[in-house]
């Protein structure tokens, strides 16, 4: 197990130079100057070459890359161009509220999914599979910003029950920080749901049509004892292997959904990165997405070699 | 109350009437009720806190807050005493003094002299600066300290407008001790305004705590105020509705009749100085004749904008883009709020042009007004037989491939003029040299007499000039007057002695106070 999560920490090397060459040329080669959106309105030439010199944006890009990776790799992701701020305080601020919003948002996809999915798959072919897989279509197709807009609507505007957006640290008042986190976790877990129930359901199918639940069926044991000892804990490795894919594409999507609800995590960060071509804060942000994305597949995998040591040792 | 609250009251009550006219309106006996934090929302973040860099409006509504100025400007663009107790303009208009007011201090401790006034001028008057509005200082030559407390302005020229800069944000006075040891103003605001910086969260909020030692006793009364950005228009809107916002002067058009009908918000609205302008490209084909020029113009439905794009929250411009509620006005009713179509056709026969001529309108595609007029522009221009195309972009884009290099036929654009005076309206957008000109037209003689109008010493002399040069841009059509959008300010009724200002600018959130 050590061997295999030290072989997979070293593969994070060329993955993120991959993905931080990547990001950096795009980032300077899309339409839309630095300095022009810093500068606004009144950007004098004078102005814009000033600004690109103090940024040294008037450099060959390989040697501003390689001065962006030396200074990142200790840390320092240097300062916005909008505001001065520094930008890797302000990631390492950030990290922690976009990952409660991502887990909470998957908690919620997972509750929806799992009985959803396990009862579709039980019911193959039946009424129930077929108003599941109608739900879990609907539930994938929709736009979580418009989820967000009704939830917003109706338990914030009617109702009253939960603010319209803001974010409370979990330390500091760990009532208002759930409040505030309901509203984009049901939008964002909802959405989520819609894949997770169709990847459910289609183990749950798999698993039952194995010889060892034939086996444990002619044994005698009950419905619920099959469901939960053989069923589910059979299928959740393959569910859980796309969860976390799924669970990286949400980090990834929290972008809109941050905004929306001023959730103030890194994905707002990366949406006023390109609104406003602040490279700066645009790669740190989005580098510290990917490095999570890492993370996280490679914590999954272990977690499904925990349930299954067999893949271990087939080497799956 | 508590009593130390009726104790206070009572000292700025008597101070108010030792004092008297020495002090503006607003700090004479007012029942006022300290405590509480301003909520506010804003839908953009600020470009930096530093007097000298922060290039943006927003930007500007917080460093009022942290930093003073020499002079202030009042609900009604007034100016009065702020840093400096007195001032007076020498009999050639080419010096001024300022008496500063003593035990003044910064938010550090330190003292604020004559120094911290040389300085802070000295840091934006060289013209590689940076600085975004060196047109405000290139007329001082020189900056010097009499004494102490006394600060000589010397020009070189006359200037009309010069108190207003003096009281603009840009012209925020900074510490010198601070900034020599190398503190950076952007990563902490050091001023002497009347509330003082906390924090700053980039997309999410600015925390503001109230001055204890600000110059004007009894003032602010908030304990603080927090700042909001909240960059999706409803969401800014729903803030308002629900109210977790308690003061906004960026309500969007399109949610402002929901807003204001919430019960507990008062609508304090007024028509400002945010004013758009449609650019015709004066080297592109037919654009280069001004009867072509005047000819769309006179097509316009500005009325239909204000309906489809403003949602009634704007004012037709008739004439000059001189607003009415400013001195230099000059009423020249030149276009028909619903548009003259005949008169614009004669025009463009006048001009030769022949029906189905093509053009395009380049508009920004992220800001609603500009989306939402374009239908209309076009339809209008096919009144008149332009076949328009419109094309959309987005803001960085726009800046370089269209702004920056005048790649359109048509675009548009709008101003928060940051000044009361008309200067600020008028030299921005029809200056040959300005960097805002990008409709590559313009005349000398509209330039001279720009000029003229800044450096005249009385106001009937600058608003006879204004007059002439608003008259002249009409005839040159060097740009196209569209409307001026209203400042859109509502807020909780719990906000009491609020006065809204016509430029934007928050300043009087000193004065106000929440029950």
């Amino acid at each position: 197990m050590l061997r295999l999560v030290l072989i997979r920490l070293a593969s994070f090397v060329p993955t993120l130079f991959v993905a931080s060459v990547i990001l950096f040329v795009a980032v300077n080669v899309v339409p839309g100057s630095a300095a022009r959106s810093a500068l606004g309105i009144q950007a004098t030439p004078q102005a814009i070459m000033r600004f690109e010199h103090l940024h040294g944006l008037d450099r060959p890009m390989a040697l501003q890359y390689v001065e962006w990776a030396a200074k990142a790799l200790v840390g320092d992701f240097g300062k916005s161009f909008q505001n001065a701020v520094a930008v890797g305080p302000e990631i390492r601020k950030r990290v922690p509220v976009t990952l409660e919003l991502a887990a909470i948002a998957f908690v919620v996809a997972i509750f929806i999914s799992v009985p959803l999915g396990a009862l579709a798959g039980f019911c193959h072919q039946r009424g129930a599979d077929v108003v599941v897989t109608t739900l879990a279509t609907l539930f994938g197709s929709t736009p979580s910003f418009w989820l967000a807009t009704l939830l917003i609507y109706g338990f914030a505007l009617q109702l009253g029950w939960l603010p319209t957006g803001g974010y409370t640290a979990f330390s500091l008042d760990p009532i208002a920080n759930i409040k505030g986190m309901l509203m984009p976790c049901i939008a964002l877990g909802i959405v989520s749901s819609g894949l997770l129930i169709r990847i459910m359901r289609t183990a749950v199918i798999e698993v039952m049509a194995a010889n060892f639940i034939e086996t444990a069926r002619s044994k005698g044991v009950s419905n619920f004892r099959l469901v939960t000892a053989h069923v589910l804990r059979n299928a959740m490795i393959p569910f859980l292997t796309v969860g976390a894919v799924e669970f990286g594409f949400l980090v990834g999507s929290v972008v809109i959904i941050e905004d929306v609800f001023r959730i103030p995590g890194v994905g707002s960060l990366v949406l006023v990165g390109i609104i406003n071509r602040d490279y700066p804060v645009l790669l740190a942000a989005a580098m510290s997405i990917t490095v999570i994305v890492l993370i996280i597949n490679l914590l999954v995998d272990l977690a499904a070699q925990m349930i299954d040591p067999r893949q271990v040792r087939t080497g799956h | 109350m508590r009593l130390e609250n009726y104790l206070r009251l009572g000292f700025v009550s008597l101070f108010g009437m030792a004092i008297g006219a020495g002090l503006p309106y607003t700090v004479l006996a007012q029942e006022g009720k300290y405590g509480g934090t301003l909520v506010t929302a804003f839908s953009a973040d600020p470009g930096g806190f530093d007097p000298a860099r922060g290039p943006s409006g927003m930007s500007h509504v917080v460093i009022e807050q942290i930093y003073g100025t020499l002079i202030n400007l009042d609900a009604d663009a007034q100016p009065y005493a702020g840093l400096s107790e007195s001032w007076t303009q020498a009999a050639d208009g080419l010096s001024w003094t300022f008496k500063l007011r003593e035990g003044l201090t910064f938010h550090n401790g330190e003292a604020l002299t004559a120094e911290d006034v040389v300085y802070t001028f000295e840091r934006i008057m060289p013209e590689d600066s940076g600085y975004a509005y060196r047109s405000q200082v290139e007329t001082i030559d020189e900056v010097v300290a009499i004494d102490e407390l006394t600060v000589e302005f010397r020009l070189n020229r006359v200037t009309g407008p010069f108190e207003i800069y003096m009281a603009f944000p840009g012209s925020s006075i900074v510490p010198k001790d601070l900034l020599e040891s190398g503190h950076d103003l952007n990563a902490e605001p050091v001023g002497s305004g009347p509330f003082k910086f906390v924090s700053y969260t980039p997309r999410d909020s600015i925390q503001f705590v109230r001055n204890e030692n600000y110059y004007e006793t009894g003032r602010p009364y908030f304990d603080g105020m927090t700042y909001r950005i909240i960059a999706d228009p409803t969401a800014l809107s729903n803030g308002m509705k629900s109210g977790e916002i308690l003061f906004s002067n960026e309500v969007p058009p399109k949610d402002w009749n929901a807003v204001i009908s919430q019960p507990g918000i008062v609508n304090a609205a007024l028509e400002g100085s945010r004013y758009y302008w449609m650019i015709p490209n004066h080297e592109k084909g037919p654009l280069e004749n001004k009867l072509v020029r005047q000819a769309i113009g006179h097509a316009l439905n500005r009325q239909a904008i204000v309906r489809g794009a403003f949602f009634g929250q704007a004012t037709p411009i008739l004439g000059g883009v001189i607003p009415e509620w400013n001195w230099a006005y000059a009423g020249l009713d030149v276009f028909k709020p619903e548009g003259d179509i005949e008169k614009a056709k004669a025009l463009l026969a006048e001009a030769g042009v022949v029906p189905g001529t093509p053009l395009s309108l380049t508009m920004v595609s992220s800001w609603p007004p500009m989306m939402s007029m374009a239908p209309i522009i076009q339809a209008n221009l096919a009144q008149i037989g332009f076949t328009a195309q419109i094309d959309t972009m987005e803001v960085p884009r726009y800046w370089d491939e269209v702004w920056g290099p005048s790649k359109f036929d048509i675009t548009a654009m709008y101003w928060l003029s940051p000044l009361a005076d008309p200067d600020d309206f008028v030299t921005n957008t029809y200056a040959t040299a300005s960097s805002v000109s990008v409709h590559l037209g313009g005349t000398e003689e509209m330039d001279d007499l720009m000029l003229a109008a800044k450096s005249a010493v009385t106001i009937e002399e600058r608003k006879a000039l204004y007059r002439k040069q608003q008259e002249l841009s009409l005839e040159d059509m060097t740009v196209i007057p569209l409307v001026n959008g209203w400042v859109l300010t509502a807020h909780t009724d719990r906000l009491k002695n609020f006065k809204p200002m016509r430029t934007g600018f928050l300043k009087t959130l000193k004065d106000a106070w929440l029950e």
